[in-house]
């Protein structure tokens, strides 16, 4: 039977994302999963500099805008601090990963209780597409026009496996928002990280594969293929670290 | 106003002898000041601290022209000796210390074998509270009663009054000794 | 009664009588023992200290804290402010309040352990990216450096900026008599987050930059009229007024009044305040003063700088000459002092400005 989807109360205004963009879609996901957790009027975000800075345009909650990067050593300061309110970090793959990996891995490495979600579309959106820490081998970008060279530049790295495996966090995984499907198992993982949170069981952490056609220079579906045939064999999807697992 | 440099090797309580005297002055109604050398100084080798008191405000705490130099080790000598103002005191651990001059004769020179002396009175940590009774006496500014109420006041503050008696015996063959 | 206490562990325990909640930090000599004495005494009273990775996180975590609204503190020492700089550009644009502290140690790069006052324009210009400013104290005992704490977070909040304090490595690591001020409780800043988007912060790409512009240097204005602390003595008949703060202006004080026991026409002015710096001290200054002389423990003379455009402005009908004695680091002894006077009194050391 369908079943009729209200916005949720936070979102107050349309985002400006690209068309065919995967963020809206995501912050759609954390503000529903917040809602339903009763955390919705209990939320403060950490923002990344990058396309996750569009965030702070679409809610009305509690939110600053970060040093690029540094989301995850802001978001510590927050917990700390107000430890019953939920903290989540909105940052992409190039604050995250590149810029920010020494404070991104730190909060995992302390295992603070926050979340961390890490929107993954393989380049810098924000500047005009250049090379991340996630940009695929052999991929071009504006700085890698030859396409990724690997052997120069270092493999793609892979954030939820790396702490799963390494550190002791509370939960980690990654989804893709190419299909009704995939969309409904990302929103599980996000509930799943926020409710770790709210538990009390550590750091946590969502990393969502999302389309960027602007700057892929494709069309909407072809970047949604782009992700299915190219990406997510690289990047595996599922849960890495479970929170009964801990 | 006074100013005492203390100068010897680390582990040979050159920095807690200056804080005893810095205590001294303070408890005896002085102002003081306690400065150390720190850093890459404190690893491994010399350890120094100047400590000056006063009636008044110390403006300048660090180390300019010692009345009394506080040696403690060859080094120490060595590296200070010539600092020290004329007609003023140099304190010489003769344990460690040979009995050459070190090209002064502006200065009046006094030997105490502290670290022999402690292991004579039974209290081998001892050495830096025998030399800083003699300091004490050296300078004359605080008799022997307000240098061992000043010394013990400063240790009962930290919790170590157990020490007390070891320290009092101690400070007394270091007040006799010069 | 006064205890003999550390210089760092006094500003360390006046913080937390000033109600700090928060200490996020990174161990560099010669700061270290604020970070270690708090990473103690927080926990003790259910407070919240923090071992970062690095200086960035440390300012980074601090900033989250200050955005929480509590009373959030950092310390490090040359290089380690330099990193953390980011951070305070971030805090002061978005309003943000907080103290850090700097103990400063002399040099370029990495530098040494010397103490200095080398930072005195990282810290007056406000050193990050943008067009800020600090509110930068500068203690010269540790007595006066535990009683400026709790203004430290008052000026910061009154005004909504960040405050140094900017202290030296030779204060950090002496010990002198000190009396430690009541404890405080602060309440939760108006601006704090709490979750419930109780302050309705807007979103940066919903500002205003050039509203924001006027209203900042209004408030600049204000802190530059309101907020300029100084000690001064002897200026009004002065031939020559000495100017230096923090450990230098304390060793300056002393040298000038035994030059006035012997007679000659010296004064002294010694900053409080490094930003705004003290102009209105130099109104109280002899009308025939025959020159400025700073002393400062740097290399190349910097607060020369703001005395000389001090001087234009109090002096409006005639040019005084500003000379500087950078005695590099460590402090200025009396022989150095004097020496440099003579060489200027001569003539044989020119002016700055």
């Amino acid at each position: 039977m369908a079943v009729s989807r209200k916005v949720p109360a936070i979102i107050d205004r349309e985002t400006s994302f690209c068309p065919g963009c995967g963020h809206g879609i995501v912050i759609r996901l954390i503000a529903e999963c917040l809602e339903e957790l009763g955390q919705d009027n209990n939320v403060i975000f950490p923002l990344g500099v990058g396309c996750s800075s569009l965030l702070g345009g679409g809610l009305v909650t509690d939110r600053l805008h970060c040093p690029h990067g540094r989301a995850s050593a802001v978001a510590t300061g927050m917990k700390r601090c107000e430890p019953d309110v939920t903290i989540v970090a909105y940052q992409g793959d190039g604050d995250a990963y590149s810029i920010g990996i020494a404070e991104t891995l730190n909060a995992a490495y302390r295992n603070e209780n926050i979340t961390m979600i890490a929107i993954n579309n393989t380049n810098f959106g924000m500047t005009g597409g250049q090379m991340s820490w996630t940009t695929m081998p052999g991929q071009k970008t504006t700085t890698s026009p030859k396409g990724r060279d690997c052997a120069v530049t270092g493999n793609p790295i892979r954030f939820p496996e790396l702490v799963a495996s390494q550190f002791d966090v509370a939960y980690a995984a990654r989804g893709a928002v190419t299909s009704p499907k995939r969309i409904a198992t990302v929103k599980k993982y996000i509930k799943n990280a926020l409710a770790a949170q709210v538990n009390k069981e550590g750091y946590s952490t969502v990393e969502v594969l999302s389309p960027c056609p602007t700057n892929w220079g494709l069309d909407v579906l072809g970047a949604m293929k782009r992700i299915e045939e190219e990406i997510i064999p690289y990047y595996p999807l599922g849960e890495f670290k479970k929170r009964e697992e801990r | 106003m006074r100013e005492i440099l203390f100068a010897g090797l680390g582990g040979q309580g050159v920095l807690t002898c200056g804080l005893i005297v810095a205590e001294v002055a303070l408890f005896n109604g002085r102002t003081a000041t306690w400065s150390p050398s720190y850093g890459s100084a404190m690893r491994g080798g010399a350890a120094n601290c100047t400590v000056k008191y006063s009636r008044e405000m110390v403006y300048n705490p660090s180390l300019d022209e010692p009345d009394l130099l506080l040696a403690m080790s060859e080094s120490a000598l060595a590296l200070h000796g010539h600092l020290v103002k004329k007609g003023g005191i140099v304190l010489v651990n003769s344990d460690l210390v040979g009995g050459e001059g070190f090209g002064r004769t502006d200065v009046s020179v006094h030997r105490v074998p502290c670290s022999s002396l402690a292991q004579r009175i039974g209290q081998p940590k001892g050495a830096n509270v025998i030399m800083t009774a003699a300091i004490i006496k050296l300078l004359g500014d605080f008799g022997f009663e307000d240098g061992m109420r000043g010394m013990n006041d400063m240790f009962r503050k930290k919790g170590k009054e157990r020490f007390e008696k070891g320290n009092s015996a101690a400070f007394e063959a270091g007040y006799s000794a010069v | 009664m006064a205890e003999m206490m550390k210089g760092n562990v006094a500003i360390a325990e006046a913080a937390v009588r000033a109600g700090v909640r928060f200490y996020a930090g990174y161990p560099i000599t010669p700061s270290s023992e604020i970070m270690e004495y708090l990473a103690k005494r927080l926990p003790e009273l259910g407070r919240q200290f923090i071992q970062s990775e690095s200086e960035l996180a440390a300012i980074n975590m601090v900033m989250g804290a200050a955005a929480c609204g509590v009373r959030a503190l950092t310390a490090s020492s040359g290089p380690g402010i330099s990193l953390k700089q980011e951070g305070i550009s971030v805090l002061s644009d978005e309003e943000l309040t907080c103290v850090v502290v700097n103990v400063v140690r002399y040099g370029n790069g990495l530098g040494t352990l010397f103490s200095s006052q080398c930072d005195y324009f990282r810290e007056t210009r406000g050193g990050g990216n943008g067009d800020y400013r600090c509110i930068v104290l500068c203690p010269s005992s540790i007595q006066e450096a535990v009683d400026l704490m709790l203004t430290a977070y008052e000026l910061a909040e009154k005004y909504r900026v960040v405050t140094v304090f900017m202290t030296e490595g030779a204060l950090g690591q002496m010990m002198e008599p000190c009396e430690l001020p009541d404890f405080v409780e602060p309440p939760k800043l108006p601006w704090g987050f709490d979750g419930k988007y109780s302050y309705k912060k807007i979103g940066i790409f919903d500002r205003d930059s050039m509203q924001e512009a006027e209203q900042l240097n209004r408030k600049y204005e204000t802190i530059r009229a309101e907020e300029q602390r100084w000690e001064s003595e002897n200026v009004q008949d002065a031939d020559y007024v000495f100017v230096a703060y923090g450990l230098p202006g304390r060793a300056v004080k002393g040298v000038t009044r035994q030059m006035r026991a012997q007679g000659l026409k010296v004064g002294l002015i010694r900053p409080i305040t490094a930003w705004p710096f003290p102009v209105k001290a130099f109104a109280e200054v002899n009308p025939g003063v025959k020159g400025f002389i700073t002393v400062e423990a740097n290399a190349t003379g910097q607060m020369v700088d703001d005395v000389a455009l001090a001087s234009k402005t109090v002096f409006r009908d005639r040019f005084v000459p500003t000379h500087a004695l950078p005695c590099v680091y460590g402090l200025p002894s009396r022989k150095f002092i004097m020496d440099g006077f003579g060489q200027i009194v001569s003539g044989a050391r020119k002016e700055v400005y």
